[in-house]
């Protein structure tokens, strides 16, 4: 029997071509910076830099000091505690408020075209500038203002060691969920007027209608929402670098800020960067797990649509 | 014979549940006013007013913001010897980094969606299988690695090294893009083909035209992203501040005395953040679009 030749038709391999030079600048930068990047910072974890001979070394040891600090030095293990603390709360209080609100203006109710700008607003100014006003409002404002009503005399916000990190969640969560409700909202500007309309005539109003109706359609979009999120918790700066450059309390400091503010430390110094890399290859494999299983959860648990 | 006005009842009731929510959200707005116009209304006074009078009106009205604009500058050290960086060049540089960062960051990811979501080859699968699963996938402690190929590959401290190193298709807006010509009827590149025109003219004539509106709105909200950012040009720009950038450097470590109080750094806030709210005024409609994002399934 006769082998087929497999030809390409002219037109088809024109198109290829004109794919392959379409993709071609952006899959190489993504085979440089992403799988470059983390292959690279595989092998940094198995690196020691030596300051004499200004060389890496390879070594194991970096997992082993990386485990050690992850399971029993305090500073860490508070860090991480940070992290889970303040993720639950943006995404816990936010997610509910984002929700809630976006509620409301798919209701179009009353003054939701101007809240909805305000719920914007705060995305589109550098976080640098907000949390410097921020700043000062909670340190000199608001003691000043409570004084002068109730005669209360109580230190700033972030200044008091107490409700720093408090003060430092309620910024994030004040600042962070605005996009997420636009974002809802646009979701929910989907669903069919004649669905809400059933749902109307079959009694499903307020909370009745969100729970059963509304819902369940934009719950592709929660999910979506909740596995990033989850993906990010060890990478999320929490505004901390912005509120106390490169001088965090340890009592606030998150993981995203850690690595970022000991990268800056370090400067052209590689000493610090294997640790870092083990360490995030640590977090990394607690991480991707935990993702994973978030979505399989939300996907099982959630409404079939 | 009279026509009848049918009403169609679509007036939502005023349950508890929208009473709190309209509650939270005058207290939401309340505060994020309030913190603005504090923020404005101390930058006009001096450091010695604002220890007495931190939440009324000014009693001297002072214009700190010509004294920063002429005074604030920050120090780079290079091989040279130590450069003074002032406020025009932080703007200067700003303009070139959010540009051309948001061109590339738009401009990839459209024509990869586009390929992807036009023409039948399978490698587009596994690029949108990517984009989901870098969206989703938390890897942790890259800062040192990037920084070190961004280095050996001389893309360290300049801005066309950073648009360079932002040439990629990942991110959402990959996905926004790919619904949007997936969404495209065959019927237009199929008359353009048997009319003779190229895939170059295809793209160009017909496709770019239809998403023109939304490239300029993710460009737009790209724009913004990159102006208001500052922590990658701390890492990788050290001798191309940006606005932010000097803020930061202001905040934390400014050694002039003059510019080190209170009013001072809130007037560099506003400074910062007035170019994005006017062009926020004039095109809050584009960039709060219906710019959505679905469900990530499998």
């Amino acid at each position: 029997m006769k082998k087929r030749r497999f030809k390409i038709k002219k037109s088809t391999k024109k198109d290829l071509v004109f794919y392959m030079l379409l993709i071609l600048i952006p899959v190489v930068n993504f085979c440089i910076f992403y799988i470059g990047v983390n292959f690279n910072s595989i092998l940094l974890a198995f690196k020691d830099f030596d300051v004499l001979t200004n060389s890496f070394t390879w070594t194991t040891a970096n997992f082993k000091t990386a485990f050690n600090l992850l399971t029993s030095d305090y500073t860490y293990l508070q860090t991480f505690g940070n992290s889970l603390v303040m993720w639950l709360c943006t995404w816990g209080i936010g997610t509910l408020l984002a929700l809630f609100f976006s509620y409301f203006i798919f209701n179009k109710m009353r003054g939701s075209g101007f809240f909805r700008v305000m719920l914007f607003l705060p995305s589109i100014i550098s976080a640098i500038a907000l949390v410097l006003i921020y700043s000062f409002f909670m340190d000199r404002a608001v003691p000043d203002l409570l004084n002068k009503w109730f005669d209360w005399k109580i230190p700033g916000f972030i200044e008091n060691e107490n409700t720093r990190f408090g003060a430092i969640i309620f910024y994030n969560i004040i600042m962070g969920f605005g996009v997420n409700t636009l974002m809802y909202s646009n979701a929910m500007s989907g669903i069919s007027p004649e669905v809400i309309e059933a749902s109307r005539l079959d009694g499903a109003v307020g909370i009745k209608q969100f729970i059963h109706v509304v819902f369940p359609m934009v719950y592709p979009t929660f999910v979506t929402f909740t596995v990033i999120g989850v993906a990010s918790i060890f990478t999320n700066q929490a505004n901390l670098f912005s509120f106390f450059g490169g001088s965090a309390p340890t009592n606030v400091i998150t993981f995203g800020y850690h690595f970022y503010n000991t990268t800056m430390q370090a400067g052209s110094n590689l000493v610090q960067y294997p640790l870092l890399a083990s360490t995030g290859l640590c977090l990394t494999v607690i991480a991707v797990p935990l993702v994973f299983i978030v979505k399989w959860i939300l996907e099982k648990v959630g409404p079939k649509t | 014979m009279k026509k009848r006005k049918v009403k169609s009842s679509t007036k939502v009731r005023f349950t508890p549940l929208t009473a709190i929510m309209l509650v939270l959200l005058v207290l939401y707005t309340v505060f994020i006013i309030w913190l603005l116009v504090w923020a404005l209304i101390n930058s006009f006074k001096t450091q010695a007013e604002f220890r007495i009078n931190i939440s009324g009106l000014p009693k001297n009205w002072v214009w700190n913001y010509s004294f920063i604009y002429e005074n604030f500058f920050i120090r780079v050290s290079s091989a040279e010897g130590e450069e003074l960086i002032g406020m025009l060049e932080l703007y200067g540089n700003s303009l070139l980094y959010s540009i051309g960062c948001a061109f590339v960051t738009t401009f990839f990811p459209c024509i990869t969606a586009y390929a992807c979501a036009r023409f039948p080859f399978r490698f587009g699968k596994v690029i949108y299988t990517i984009v989901i699963v870098t969206m989703i996938l938390p890897l942790v402690g890259t800062i040192p690695s990037e920084l070190q190929i961004a280095k050996g590959l001389g893309l360290y401290d300049s801005i066309w090294g950073i648009w360079i190193m932002k040439c990629s298709f990942q991110g959402m807006y990959y996905l926004v893009f790919y619904n949007f010509f997936k969404n495209i009827p065959k019927d237009y590149t199929e008359a353009a083909k048997v009319d003779g025109a190229s895939n170059l003219r295809i793209l160009f004539k017909i496709m770019f035209p239809l998403v023109r509106n939304l490239f300029l709105t993710v460009m737009l909200i790209k724009f913004v992203e990159f102006w208001n950012e500052y922590q990658v040009a701390l890492l990788y720009l050290p001798h191309h501040p940006t606005v932010g950038y000097g803020l930061f450097w202001l905040a934390n470590r400014s050694e002039n005395n003059g510019l080190n109080t209170v009013p001072m750094k809130l007037a560099a806030s506003v400074m910062t953040l007035l170019p994005v709210l006017i062009l926020f005024i004039f095109t809050h409609k584009k960039l709060m679009g219906n710019v959505s994002i679905g469900g990530i399934k499998g």
